[in-house]
């Protein structure tokens, strides 16, 4: 038998971390495990991280670069495909300008820094992301409220977890992992769990706050009104530290009666009342809150009630709190991607930059945007695109839309490792290599003071990590990267005085962590204090203060609208195997979730003959999609629940069934629907109705 | 030797199906048989496998002796001799007993024999996200139980 070799890595199969150990038999990956040495994950792993191994071997993945000619795909060297790339961008450039071309990524296969730098010395502002509605948004409402983001401490133990909106254990955890979360709760810390579902947490918890979906803000600021009611927080930090606090108090008292918040979430104010004396009362608690409070109009207020919370309660960089995790000392993705580079002049080119003006100052765009520009040619003409790990027909607002605009696309190059509904649209086809194929000082975007040595373990077919393909297509652009992959992890581990060998064999660096940091300096705002009154935002006249916006598709917004559509869908219903559209291939995991799942509670179910099992229309005035239902008491009858990310790699024609199940084909992406400093889309609270499906 | 048993606190199981990719990938299956599977009856999630029961049904239901138990209390199936009758299937009162269609032979958990024979634990056992399998000799695992279930 050969000799099998163990490799240590770092997974990435969603937003990834957790420490691996790879067999390696014959130049071929057998095996993965998890890693009980690393500081993340402390050996455990997820079924997606588990079927990596069948998604690296998958007989549908593409391994070379393709052309594709009156419709068809035809295999071709990376000299050509590169040179093909390079060739109709220098094109639309020297007709239209850089900022004709879209660059746009998905949730990222930890490639941030590389595709922000390809973007920034391409010279195009339209830098198109999931950030106006995932995570960056967090950092940008973060950035402006206490200067940086600060991240639940589970090291040290906090003795009560808010998890707002989030479940790490199945899916997504940015800075953490569920098995940080888990050790914290087993170690007796209480917990507040605040889900519009009935889920494991939601069950487990002391206390599980049932909102109505996407009013997260304004039962934030029911916690606030029974803290300031109660005298509940830390009069010395407020008066210290927190600008703007008496004109909140005002705006608390005024707009935000436990009654009127009850009326507006559907929590019981003794429910409200309860979960904020827990919180505020338990000594250090801390707040873990998740995409489902970003996507939507709310977005930016939300986080910034949040920190509100965090600070108020004196629990702010307090060790088992939020905190601001001190990084090592590697070389930062901002540095590496090089935003300086961009011209004023291009910046100021940046589509929907004087609306979404945080969204600008992160670097990106919302969507809405780019497919207005493709679609309108206003206020310029977008006419070529480069999307790299994105699915955006299935995973972004208006998906109809957005097939519609990348159909338009004069040139369309997609980087991937499947030909998924989206890159079936292309002209050119990069394939990627997943994270067993890559070189990287990982996990450097993140607030939790981690860097993880990912290093590549196998290459399969012609398969390039995606680093190495924008820095291969970027010098064909003539632009400046270095001479390979491992040059540039060298330039960003150097204040480390490691080199990347070394770095390797160590497996990760912790930053030295230090709390209370403010007490020095103060927070990193124009103030030097946590700005509850954005003075930024007052510089931009956006109101100043946090508030809970209702929904604008809501019974409450639109009764009309909601005589048609009577239900709330709650989109999005994320699944322990699938990362957004991702994994619909992979078989291990397909057997556990063979079809899209709709949840509602059995009485309503019950009102439209509608028994487990059985296919659903669901149905918005934008379109609708098709879902198998699934019966659960624990959502309010009033709410539809509906998994998002679904198309069918099954189905062999180049639509791969994008538009059937697609929870997207409902989702509004108007400019009114949207987060006003941040373009946060909302994938989330939409108005619906059901149907039994008649067909199969 | 002492007797074995793997046992689940169903309590802990947080339905994150990573024990299932975890055993396919460890014992080379493809789709089709689950020699544990976790059912999703939302917020309760319930993991079906093989307890290694000691008077064991599908043991008893075997028309060929092809099921034995060993002096550990594992019970295991020898490919070679089983006929593909699907007896064992019925039998079992788990659902933990599964066919693998290619072979056309029934196979069940063996507890990771070959894993335990080296000192490690079952694959299950060891990628748990909430440490909600347990293994052990039968009384330790037993204690373990009580202690974690109020």
């Amino acid at each position: 038998m050969p000799k099998v070799e163990h490799v240590k890595t770092v997974c990435r199969s969603c937003h990834g971390g957790c420490g691996v150990i790879a067999h390696v038999q014959d130049g071929k990956v057998i095996k993965v495990e998890g890693d009980p040495e690393s500081p993340i994950s402390h050996g455990t792993m997820c079924a997606k991280g588990l079927a990596i191994t069948q998604l690296c071997y998958h007989p549908d993945r593409i391994l070379y670069p393709m052309q594709k000619t009156n419709g068809d795909w035809k295999r071709i060297s990376w000299e050509e495909a590169l040179n093909t790339v390079a060739a109709r961008f220098k094109d639309v450039i020297a007709a239209y300008g850089p900022e004709s071309i879209i660059v746009g990524q998905g949730t990222g296969r930890d490639y941030e820094s590389h595709f922000s730098r390809f973007g920034n010395l391409l010279g195009t502002p339209n830098i198109l992301t999931a950030g106006h509605m995932c995570y960056l948004s967090r950092i940008g409402a973060t950035l402006t409220t206490c200067g940086r983001h600060p991240a639940i401490d589970y090291a040290n133990n906090p003795k009560c977890i808010v998890m707002w909106a989030c479940n790490p254990q199945w899916t997504n955890p940015d800075e953490y992992k569920g098995v940080s979360f888990w050790r914290a709760f087993e170690n007796g810390a209480k917990l507040i769990v605040i889900d519009p579902r009935k889920g494991f947490l939601a069950k487990r918890a002391d206390l599980w706050l049932q909102l109505r979906p996407g009013t997260d803000a304004a039962l934030a600021m029911g916690f606030f009104h029974v803290i300031i009611d109660e005298e509940l927080y830390d009069r010395e930090f407020v008066s210290q530290y927190i600008h703007g606090w008496d004109l909140f108090v005002e705006r608390v008292r005024k707009d935000y009666t436990l009654k009127r918040v009850e009326e507006i979430t559907w929590v019981r104010q003794d429910l409200i009342r309860k979960a904020a004396r827990l919180y505020a009362t338990t000594k250090p608690a801390g707040i873990h809150w998740g995409v489902p409070t970003e996507q939507n109009n709310n977005c930016t207020d939300f986080t910034r009630i949040a920190v509100g919370l965090m600070a108020a309660t004196g629990n702010l960089d307090a060790p088992g709190g939020n905190v601001f995790h001190v990084p090592p000392p590697v070389r930062k993705v901002a540095e590496f991607s090089a935003h300086t580079e961009l011209s004023a002049e291009q910046a100021k080119k940046r589509l929907g930059g004087d609306q979404y003006k945080l969204a600008a100052r992160m670097t990106f765009i919302t969507p809405k945007c780019a497919w207005d520009a493709v679609l309108t040619e206003k206020p310029y003409a977008v006419k070529a695109g480069y999307l790299i790990g994105t699915n955006p027909v299935v995973s972004r607002a208006n998906a109809g839309e957005v097939y519609k605009a990348l159909k338009k696309l004069d040139f369309l190059a997609v980087q991937d490792f499947f030909l998924t509904p989206t890159a079936e649209l292309a002209d050119i086809f990069l394939p990627a290599g997943t994270w067993l194929e890559q070189n990287h000082v990982a996990e450097n975007w993140k607030f939790h003071g981690y860097v993880l040595a990912r290093q590549k373990v196998v290459e399969i077919g012609e398969c390039w990590q995606d680093h190495k393909i924008f820095l291969e297509l970027g010098k064909k652009m003539g632009q400046q990267w270095w001479d390979s992959v491992e040059d540039a992890l060298e330039w960003l581990l150097e204040p480390t005085g490691l080199t990347w060998e070394e770095f390797k064999k160590k497996g990760y660096l912790h930053g030295d962590q230090r709390y209370y940091k403010y007490r020095e300096n103060g927070f990193s705002t124009p103030t030097g204090k946590v700005e509850l009154y954005s003075t930024l935002f007052e510089k931009w006249g956006v109101d100043p203060l946090p508030k809970y916006t209702e929904l604008p598709e809501s019974p409450v917004s639109q009764p009309e609208l909601a005589k048609k559509y009577p239900y709330i869908l709650n989109a999005g219903l994320r699944t322990p195997t699938f990362f957004h559209s991702a994994n619909r291939q992979i078989p291990w995991l397909r057997e556990i979730r063979p079809d899209p799942i709709v949840e509602m509670h059995p009485a309503t179910a019950e009102k439209h003959g509608i028994c487990e099992g059985d296919w659903v229309w669901i149905e918005s005035p934008r379109g609708r999609a098709k879902e198998k239902a699934k019966l659960n008491e624990g959502i309010d009858p009033r709410v539809i629940v509906a998994e998002h990310g679904w198309w069918y790699p099954e189905i062999k024609s180049c639509d791969h069934g994008w538009d059937v199940s697609n929870i997207n084909m409902l989702t509004d992406n108007s400019h009114e629907s949207m987060d006003p400093v941040m373009g946060a889309t909302n994938l989330r609270v939409l108005l619906c109705n059901i149907f039994r499906c008649e067909e199969d | 030797m002492e007797k074995v048993s793997l046992i689940f606190n169903k309590k802990n199981c947080m339905g994150c199906h990573a024990c299932e990719v975890a055993c396919k990938q460890e014992h080379g299956l493809g789709v089709g048989p689950r020699l544990v599977r976790v059912l999703e009856k939302s917020p309760d999630y319930v993991p079906i496998y093989c307890h290694h029961c000691a008077k064991a049904p599908c043991k008893e239901a075997c028309p060929v002796e092809a099921i034995s138990r060993n002096e550990q209390g594992i019970v295991l199936i020898d490919n070679d001799l089983c006929i593909g009758c699907r007896e064992c299937l019925e039998a079992c009162p788990f659902g933990a007993m599964q066919f693998e269609d290619n072979q056309e032979i029934a196979v069940k958990c063996n507890l990771c024999f070959h894993r335990l024979v080296d000192d490690k634990r079952p694959a299950c056992m060891e990628i748990c996200p909430t440490g909600c399998i347990y293994l052990g000799a039968k009384k330790c695992v037993a204690a373990q139980f009580e202690k974690t279930t109020p």
